[in-house]
């Protein structure tokens, strides 16, 4: 049994690091630049050198901070278009500009002489001394210097580089800046010019050792850091251990409601079976399993809560209540507040248990041994919870493996229907907000919490049925 | 008895003398399942049920539209809804006064509207905030009424709905395509050959392992910004480039097959050993029931900048395999031991052939359960989506996202009744269909 259970644990580790893996490409692929979010600037092309210099500089400090500044994986596996060192490129948006260039002439080494020649001629732009008749110039080509970081396709590069030329020639004080500028326009023709396409279609392995993104957000989840939630700056950890309770109050009671109704219904039906009162307690338990939750809960809104009809429970989003309220007060108000959730969230999962719990239950019924203890003489009652109903219970326990991520996915509708701080609607805010720790953080806990879900359904079932052996028998 | 008694061996089938003599009293699994199925009267009505909504969906122009069937304007007779099919297809330019005509208001000499006159996207200004069903509406006649009432904006809350029908059935059916697709090749490849049966000579597995690696990278890896731009250029396209670069792929894998063939005169090289294809594909699915579906969907449109219909739909079918894997795993296990396919064997037929030409389709009766059930959870994760708002773009109504309306005027009943019993209706009658079909492949239930 001990040898079991380690080798189930054994097999948790390679499941979560490909859900960790999955996790992981999904959030580095999530559009925006986390850091400009947080930082909560755009670079304009207004402000002097100094003012330019110190946002670069917070930028750069607050991405070495986060660890964005290394690079993804152990390894990286690519064409030989781009570099290895192309990580080191800070800006998120630049380096997908330049890759995109080097992708197209396939030569790395001219792309980045060109993104150098780019970047003195901007800072000599912002060099250049404030006066009254050049700086409406200066703003106008600072602007189109931004869109040279942004494209990639030569035609608009070209029309980049007429609309300068077009500045210039009508600014003839300008003409100390032209050195720099013909720098850049040189750097891109000579992208064009030594064009190497066949570089496209040789792959490279460039090896980075552990010192990468992945492996620190793996440690960092593993001991339980999570990041910073974009939105408010403060750690994801602290975001949800506020949100946690609240779902986990409301799901692990629905849980154990399904559980303590659903068994009883489902091995009375099956005892039952063919019976008027029966088949219609199966049929309500159909039709509960197939409504929409988010529909009974929406329509309980309209109808009960407040609103132009009846008023018998409190509008979703009600005040919280007051810390200092009597115990009673808070009981009660909790209790009265939670009855329509807890209903909502519960139906489904009691309606699905049952059925399972009755299927299984007429499985067990039709067997040749419960014919036995009937013919030995037993009670019906003892030949039904004593040998049918220990034996009827394997189908049930699968469903444990399944129901912790149903009540995360429950909690999304329940809670926002209802307007319930909990892990549903926080994710969905965070989603909107386009916060994506929280939401990655959110995405890696239910997935260990199904994980670990299966792992007690595999468990119990051992418990539960003594012919499964797990010795390793081919 | 077992269920499977009743298959026809595929080598009887063309024996025509024994076809004749046992059609008076037939006893084909098939022809015993639909009898099984007809005596339970919900799943036939479901099934009439489901080919109704199907109708509706495929038809949804024609009942709701803004456009009339048929109509006379200025002398010339138009029919302008089979028209605005030949327009998208680019076969056919609208005239210059009907470019971008506001139908409803045009002057017809004569017209003959559909059903319902709208689209759910046509903003009806004088029936804005939310007009109930039973209210007087500001309408021209009863011939305009929005029979099901209208939203805060002003949409008919009927028209969005038989549009919305097809939306629903489109997710079920295109996501439950994807799902079989993946689950019946994984499943029969884990199933038929289990963990002994593959066998492959040392030289093949080099090759393939270095090729299917260079392929990817030659494929897909080179190929990223021709997908990438195909995506944001529209679905069809990274579908079109999507498949070339399958293409190039699966050509790879045969240069690298061909590649191999000399290399197994060494002998080391022709060794042939077997890989454990049920182990690997059985972890593979512990995996994929350890992703929560919904929160994937939810992360993956959090990535995504312009929501689309169809990533979601891709998304649903990319997770939901496992079931018809399960299933199809499960029977060929069975299968691969009968004796008619040992007789294909011993034909000297090649496994692929044996697999899917004389195993899968013996094999398939329990995937349509897992399928029925699986288009009833699809439509309720999109709805329940749409009703989230997450994934579907907000200038699309689909059920859910009416639904979602209701939450925000409480006072619109009908904004929260309708369009939930629709999507009630609909997993309603894909479950029944299901529960019909594994009655009646139920071999217990039979004399």
């Amino acid at each position: 049994m001990l040898k079991y259970i380690l080798k189930r644990v054994l097999i948790f580790i390679p499941t979560l690091i490909i859900v960790s893996f999955l996790t992981f490409v999904i959030s580095t692929n999530a559009p925006g630049d986390p850091v400009e979010t947080m930082l909560n600037k755009n670079q304009g092309g207004e402000g002097q050198a100094a003012q330019k210099l110190a946002t670069e500089k917070a930028y750069n400090d607050l991405k070495h901070q986060l660890g964005l500044d290394l690079p993804i994986f152990y390894f990286a596996f690519t064409n030989t278009t781009t570099s290895d060192t192309a990580y080191k490129i800070t800006k998120g948006s630049h380096r997908a500009t330049l890759e995109r260039i080097a992708y197209t002439y396939g030569n790395w080494g001219d792309v980045a002489k060109y993104y150098k020649a780019l970047q003195n001629f901007e800072s000599d732009l912002y060099r250049q001394p404030k006066e009254a008749k050049t700086a409406e110039a200066i703003t106008r080509i600072k602007d189109y210097a931004q869109q040279l970081y942004d494209n990639y396709e030569e035609s608009k590069i070209k029309h980049v580089f007429s609309e300068i030329n077009f500045i210039f020639d009508s600014n003839p004080s300008l003409i100390v800046l032209n050195g720099a500028y013909n720098a850049v326009k040189s750097g891109f023709e000579n992208c064009v010019h030594n064009q190497r396409l066949t570089n496209r279609y040789i792959p490279t392995i460039h090896f980075y050792g552990t010192n990468n993104q992945y492996h620190n957000w793996l440690t960092n989840f593993l001991t339980g850091n999570f990041g910073i939630s974009y939105q408010d700056k403060r750690p994801v950890s602290s975001v949800i251990w506020d949100a946690l309770p609240n779902t986990m109050y409301l799901s692990l009671i629905s849980i154990f409601l399904a559980y303590i109704i659903a068994l009883p219904i489902g091995v009375r039906s099956s005892i039952n079976k063919g019976r008027i009162r029966e088949r219609a307690t199966t049929t309500g338990l159909f039709i509960l399993y197939s409504l929409p939750n988010f529909w009974i809960a929406t329509m309980m809104v309209v109808f009960l809560c407040g609103g132009d009809y009846l008023s018998w429970f409190p509008a979703p989003g009600a005040e919280p209540i007051p810390d200092d309220a009597p115990l009673w007060y808070t009981i009660s108000e909790t209790i009265y507040r939670s009855i329509l959730p807890l209903f909502c969230w519960t139906y489904a999962s009691l309606a699905f248990i049952s059925r399972q719990m009755r299927g299984g239950m007429l499985n067990v019924l039709g067997q040749d041994y419960i014919r036995t203890a009937r013919a030995k003489g037993l009670n019906e009652k003892e030949v039904i919870w004593k040998h049918a109903f220990k034996n009827s219970l394997l189908p049930v326990i699968t469903l444990f493996a399944s129901i912790f991520p149903a009540a995360i996915a429950g909690s999304f509708v329940i809670e926002s229907v209802f307007a319930i701080p909990g892990m549903g609607s926080l994710t969905l805010k965070a989603l909107f907000a386009r916060d994506y720790p929280i939401i990655f953080t959110t995405m890696m806990f239910t997935a260990v919490l199904t994980m670990v879900g299966n792992l007690v359904a595999d468990i119990l079932y051992a418990f539960v049925d003594p012919r499964i052996s797990f010795s390793s028998k081919k | 008895m077992s269920l499977f008694s009743f298959i026809k061996n595929p080598f009887k089938k063309r024996d025509t003398a024994i076809e004749i003599a046992h059609a008076h009293y037939d006893q084909s699994f098939w022809a015993n399942v639909k009898k099984e199925f007809r005596k339970n009267k919900l799943a036939v009505f479901s099934l009439r049920f489901i080919l109704f909504l199907t109708f509706i969906a495929i038809t949804a122009d024609f009942i709701a539209n803004e456009k009339p069937f048929a109509c006379g304007y200025k002398g010339n007779t138009y029919f302008p809804i089979l028209k605005s099919y030949a327009v998208d297809i680019g076969i056919a330019k609208w005239p210059e006064d009907l470019k971008n005509a506001e139908w409803k208001d045009l002057q017809y000499d004569w017209s003959l509207f559909p059903l319902i006159p709208y689209l759910p996207k046509n903003i009806d200004g004088n029936n804005s905030q939310s007009v109930s069903p039973f209210e007087t509406q500001n309408v021209k006649s009863t011939r305009w009424r929005h029979w099901l009432g209208t939203d805060e904006l002003g949409h008919d809350v009927l028209a969005a709905m038989i549009h919305g029908t097809r939306i629903a059935l489109l997710v079920g059916v295109i996501s439950m395509f994807i799902a079989s697709f993946i689950g019946i090749i994984l499943g029969s490849l884990a199933g038929y050959f289990g963990d002994t049966r593959l066998k492959v000579s040392r030289a093949s597995i080099i090759s393939f392992s270095l090729f299917g690696v260079l392929g990817m990278f030659w494929a897909y890896g080179s190929r990223t910004y021709i997908l990438r731009d195909a995506l944001a250029q529209s679905f069809p396209s990274f579908i079109f480039q999507f498949l070339v670069s399958t293409c190039i792929f699966l050509a790879i894998l045969m240069f690298a097959r061909l590649l191999a063939y000399p290399f197994k005169s060494i002998n080391y090289l022709r060794q042939k050993i077997s890989i454990p294809l049920d182990i690997i594909i059985s972890r593979l699915f512990e995996v994929m029931l350890s992703i929560p579906t919904l929160i994937l969907i939810i992360s993956v449109s959090a990535i995504v900048q312009e929501p689309n219909i169809f990533i979601v739909m891709v998304v649903i079918g990319l997770t939901s395999w496992t079931g018809i894997a399960r299933f199809i795993r499960a029977e060929l296990l069975r299968v691969r031991s009968l004796e008619y396919i040992e007789s294909a064997n011993a034909l000297g037929f090649s496994e692929f052939r044996i697999i899917f030409r004389h195993a899968i389709p013996n094999a398939l009766s329990p995937v349509l359960i897992a399928i029925a059930f699986g288009i009833a959870s699809a439509i309720l994760i999109e709805s329940t989506l749409s009703f989230l708002g997450i994934g579907v773009p907000a200038e699309t109504l689909t059920w859910g996202s009416l639904l979602s309306l209701a939450r925000q005027t409480p006072t619109a009943w009908w904004l929260a009744i309708f369009p939930g019993f629709a999507i009630f209706i609909t997993v309603t009658i894909f479950n029944l269909a299901g529960e019909g079909l594994t009655d009646a492949l139920d071999p217990r239930n039979r004399k």
